[in-house]
């Protein structure tokens, strides 16, 4: 008798303890909290209360081959400054973004023109930006919905998740999937979807560098799925965050000047 | 032979008779002639006016420009084009132009705008252009600088004659266009939608703008006969296909199909008219050649009784009809020629001119054409035909002593 | 002189056959006046409606300066007093207000500009054919104020399908700043004009405002008479009492004058037209009665043999004519209002254009109005007195001797 309610004892604690004591798997599950810090990461990439990068972005069409180079000023998230120096025709224009106006700066006939609010939604510069995507208002955090989720043929080391927008907002996606390295939580590419689960387009983020002590993929490219021959490809030269800048740069008198 | 040396003495005879009854056939058939050529010169008209305000009457574009416009989707090859166009009668003029997209600035303001690239001296002849400007000029074919801009346009960013005028566009070749130009014009189309973002260049500064040499969007064309336009439509289809594979060309019943839907239902409700007037025709001939002939009963039952039979009485009649009826229908054609041009060089004058995109139009003009003389003939020779036979019929078949007792 | 006329009156029957025929062809010849003034003004009426029906509404009312420069700032000023008002307006059918601005459609798959039309759908219906042109889905249903109706072209570029999502960006007064809000395709249409098909989408009016910071405010009212006839008329009094206060009223001739253009060479084409007409129709009356009163010569003579004078006889063939004219009214006028009466309740068919879509009405009316059966008879029976006055004069002075002779 009490050698069978020993056993019974051992075995009861073997069922509970035997669990705790396999040693823990590859793909421990994430925790809701884990993910929010991803996205929150996520978000917060290439932001910062301000910011000094040098870019260059390679516009492909059917029709033709761009590559322009410029310098990017921001401040908090309603300010911005653009400046392009190269190709040679349109080196010195600017673009002056501050809250809801937006100028542009034409050295070649000495204009400074208000760009209409209707003006701002589309494309930026015939690349497939548009304002929208360089401004981002909306958070992945705050904005969408978000759950881990498994893709049939799954890259190794790789987390997918998949933000749906929330409801009313007016987001035009019906979902993006994030693909991101576990390992260092950095961004491979985002997938976004329509309503109907057709992949529209897709960013795909590369060459980490460490810039100014914050590790980002260098290069940002943009992929339209429905439409064949067009890519956007923007790689920082050089970027530092949070660092001072000069409030005069974004001004209507910087716009002005002539290089 | 003896039947039509009868009938045209039974003609003559009765001059007063005869005159009455050629009278309703000269008269109805006049009068028909004149309201196709005059219902006809106005739907030419209103056709004209439209065709030749803006669009031309055939249009060649890129085949899927129409659909969805794309800067990209050009017509190129213009000289080989040019000499096909030459080669083709029917064609009486053609005038290039280059669309596209962007902001125009004039101090202060800014507005999106239309930019239209044209060939001064083209667009005037093909269209007529210069009427519509209605301060300033014309832009200069070889000028660089030069713009004309929609009334619209100009009240919205407040700009005169002498004003600079910034341009951005996007180039054909990725690159951002942005230059400087001076208005020295405004325009009125009579179309307020185009009026509001129409910005003009000259041909050549526009290619070069957008980077599209020796390239346009749109050829419109004229035809020198608006009634053919679907014949040249068709030549020109055949020329182009040997040329580029990517052209299309349309008439304005197919590029302007909401106008000539519109068209087309007035017409159907004039076709209707006509049918009221030819039936009253009809009817007046009707009433004249029955009166005749039953008047003449008592001459066929004498004819009968001296032996005719009644088969020569009913030809004798017909044949008395149809010369009538033939010598009416080419008189009334002389007339109705007469009349017809007159209206044509003369017309109209409405007392209040209609004006459409710089068009005055006052004198309302009629067209010369055949179905203006066929129609009415025909109408006329039936109606005549049809109506005695039954008449002669009876005439021929009554008992000639009773047909002379009639009076 | 009564002795005359009943005379007149006997003798036109005495040749029964011969009345009919003249009677019946100045009869016909009367009808086809009557129809041919009715066909002409519903032609015209068909045309307005063609040009107004659709969208447009045969007269709006805009804040001062919105026609030319479509800022969304410019208001209509008081529409609520403006809407209640024309409601008022005796000659007024159906009013309803609108938005007008210019905005972006994000799709998942591109970018479009748009015209953006706030509408109140309860009353949009009576002025706009939209309701009547949808192809898919449902003319605004419910309340939901996410609901836009586009155009099949649009659709098309866009690749929107019903129920899909869109994002739509507008400029908001006075701010300017951008204004975005999320909708769900809930109806397309087909109006079968590219303009139409591919420019125009259509919200909630409340929705519209909302976005546009408008508060309370529309862009425009757009109006339709009882009587199109009314919007052509430039004189009313209408158009300057509503111009009044930053508004101003304007007709659709004013917006759209090619339209106009049209309508006034149309104008001039009914009047030649009736002219022709009327040529054709005197020539009838004047053939008929030179006929009939030439073959009885020989009756007039006969007259005069037993003793008639000229004068006498005159009158009596005037009379006659006046007579007959009488009958050849009589027929005309039945004649004329059965057949305009059949077509005004059946109608004229065009089905032959099988493009025509629904912009055009498929059918038109021709419309009978009072003037129709007073002008036309009036001109009939003056002519045919006046060409009477001929042949009675000549019988006047006939020969009698002459005239009495028999011939074949």
């Amino acid at each position: 008798m009490k050698h069978m309610l020993k056993a019974l004892a051992l075995v009861l604690v073997l069922l509970f303890v035997l669990p705790y004591l396999v040693p823990a798997q590859q793909n421990k599950p994430m925790q809701d909290a884990e993910i929010r810090e991803l996205l929150k990461k996520m978000d917060q990439l290439y932001r910062s209360d301000s910011s000094y990068a040098q870019v260059e972005m390679a516009i492909t069409t059917p029709y033709w081959q761009r590559t322009l180079k410029m310098d990017f000023w921001s401040l908090g998230m309603k300010q911005t400054f653009i400046r392009i120096l190269s190709p040679k025709k349109e080196r010195g224009m600017a673009t002056l973004r501050m809250d809801n106006e937006m100028w542009n700066f034409l050295p070649n006939t000495n204009k400074t023109m208000k760009i209409p609010p209707s003006m701002m939604m589309g494309s930026w510069m015939g690349s497939d930006f548009t304002n929208d995507d360089l401004v981002k208002e909306y958070t992945f955090l705050e904005d969408y919905t978000f759950q881990l989720i498994d893709v049939p043929q799954p890259e190794a080391g790789v987390l997918y998740i998949k933000c749906t927008p929330r409801p009313d907002l007016p987001i035009v996606w019906g979902w993006v999937v994030m693909a991101v390295r576990q390992k260092d939580k950095m961004p491979l590419h985002y997938d976004y979807f329509d309503e109907k689960g057709k992949l529209m387009r897709q960013m795909i983020y590369k060459e980490e560098t460490v810039f100014s002590g914050r590790t980002i993929p260098a290069v940002m490219e943009l992929v339209p799925a429905n439409k064949t021959g067009y890519k956007t490809v923007v790689r920082y030269l050089k970027a530092t965050f949070d660092t001072d800048i000069d409030k005069t740069i974004f001004s209507l008198r910087n716009l002005r000047t002539n290089m | 032979m003896v039947m039509l040396k009868i009938a045209f003495r039974n003609i003559f005879r009765q001059k007063r008779r005869t005159l009455l009854t050629a009278l309703s056939m000269f008269g109805g058939f006049v009068l028909a002639a004149f309201f196709i050529g005059w219902s006809d010169g106005t739907y030419s008209n209103i056709i004209n006016l439209f065709t030749s305000s803006q669009t031309g009457h055939i249009q060649v574009h890129h085949k899927d420009y129409l659909d969805r416009p794309s800067l990209y989707k050009t017509v190129d090859q213009l000289p080989r084009i040019a000499e096909q166009l030459a080669a083709i009668e029917g064609v009486k003029s053609w005038a290039p132009r280059l669309y596209s997209a962007g902001l125009a600035s004039v101090g202060e303001k800014t507005a999106g705008v239309r930019i239209i690239g044209i060939d001064p001296a083209r667009e005037i002849r093909t269209t007529d252009f210069h009427k519509k400007v209605y301060l300033g000029a014309v832009v200069d074919r070889d000028a660089e600088n030069q713009a004309l801009l929609g009334k619209g346009l100009a009240k919205l960013l407040n700009a005169g004659l002498g004003d600079d005028v910034v341009i951005v566009s996007q180039g054909a070749d990725g690159s951002i266009a942005n230059e400087k130009y001076t208005v020295v014009g405004l325009l009125d189309s009579g179309d307020e939608m185009n009026d509001r973002s129409a910005f003009y260049l000259p041909l050549k500064a526009a290619q070069e703008l957008l980077v599209l040499e020796g390239r346009v969007h749109e050829l419109a064309i004229t035809a020198t006969d608006p009634d053919r336009v679907a014949h040249v439509n068709a030549r020109l289809e055949e020329a182009l296909k040997g040329l580029d594979k990517n052209l299309a060309t349309e008439p304005w019943q197919v590029f302007a199909r909401s106008f000539y839907v519109a068209m087309k239902a007035d017409k159907e409700g004039m076709y209707i008219m006509l049918v009221v007037i030819l039936l009253v025709v009809a009817v007046g001939v009707l009433n004249t050649v029955l009166m005749s002939v039953l008047e003449r009963r008592r001459e066929y039952g004498v004819l009968r009784a001296v032996g005719t039979r009644p088969g020569r009485i009913i030809k004798m009649v017909l044949l008395e009809v149809n010369i009538l009826g033939i010598f009416c229908v080419m008189a009334g054609t002389v007339a109705g020629l007469f009349i017809n041009y007159l209206a044509s060089v003369y017309g109209y004058t409405l007392p209040e001119p209609i004006t459409y995109g710089g068009m005055h139009f006052q004198t309302m003009l009629a067209e010369i054409n055949a179905r203006s003389f066929y129609i009415p003939a025909v109408t006329v020779m039936v109606t005549a035909t049809l109506v005695s036979i039954f008449p002669a019929f009876k005439a021929a078949h009554t008992d000639p002593a009773r047909s002379m007792k009639l009076y | 002189m009564l002795f005359y006329i009943k005379l007149a009156w006997r003798n036109i029957f005495r040749n029964k056959r011969r009345t009919i025929i003249a009677g019946t062809a100045i009869g016909i010849g009367l009808a086809s006046l009557i129809f041919t003034g009715a066909m002409m003004k519903g032609m015209e009426t068909n045309m307005m409606q063609a040009a107004t029906a659709s969208f447009l509404g045969e007269g709006q009312v805009h804040g001062v300066g919105f026609r030319e420069t479509q800022a969304v700032e410019t208001v209509v000023t008081y529409a609520d007093d403006v809407m209640a008002k024309l409601r008022m307006e005796p000659l007024v059918d159906k009013v309803t207000a609108r938005t007008l601005s210019m905005a972006m459609i994000t799709a998942p798959s591109g970018v479009n500009g748009v015209l953006l039309v706030g509408v109140n759908p309860e009353t949009e219906k009576d002025l706009s054919q939209m309701d009547d042109t949808i192809q898919k889905g449902v003319y605004f249903e419910g309340h939901n104020g996410r609901d836009i109706i586009l155009g099949s072209k649009l659709a098309e570029i866009l690749e929107l399908g019903l129920g899909d999502r869109v994002v739509v960006t507008v400029a908001q007064a006075h701010s300017g700043d951008l204004s975005q809000e999320m909708f769900r395709v809930s109806g397309i249409f087909h109006f079968n004009l590219k303009e139409m098909d591919s420019g125009f989408a259509f919200i909630r009016i409340s929705k519209a405002q909302q976005m546009l910071g408008l508060g309370n405010a529309v862009h425009q009212v757009a109006f339709r008479f009882k009587q199109i006839k009314n919007s052509i008329d430039p004189a009313l009094p209408l158009w300057k009492s509503y111009s009044v206060k930053g508004n101003e009223a304007v007709s659709w001739m004013e917006i759209l004058p090619q339209m106009k253009a049209v309508a006034d060479m149309n104008s001039m084409s009914v009047i030649m037209l009736v002219v022709i007409l009327g040529a054709v129709v005197t020539f009838g009356i004047i053939n008929t009665l030179f006929m009939s009163l030439y073959e009885r010569m020989f009756e007039f003579a006969v007259l005069r043999a037993v003793g008639t004078r000229a004068g006498g006889l005159r009158k009596l063939i005037l009379f006659e004519a006046g007579a007959l004219a009488v009958v050849s009214i009589g027929i005309g006028l039945i004649l004329g209002f059965i057949l305009t009466a059949i077509f005004v309740k059946v109608g004229i068919d065009y089905r032959g254009l099988e493009f025509a879509g629904t912009t055009i009405k498929d059918m038109i009316y021709p419309e009978m109005e009072l003037w129709q059966f007073i002008v036309f008879p009036i001109g009939v029976f003056f002519f045919t007195m006046v060409v009477g006055i001929y042949p009675a004069w000549v019988a006047g002075r006939l020969n009698v001797a002459d005239a009495l002779r028999k011939s074949l």
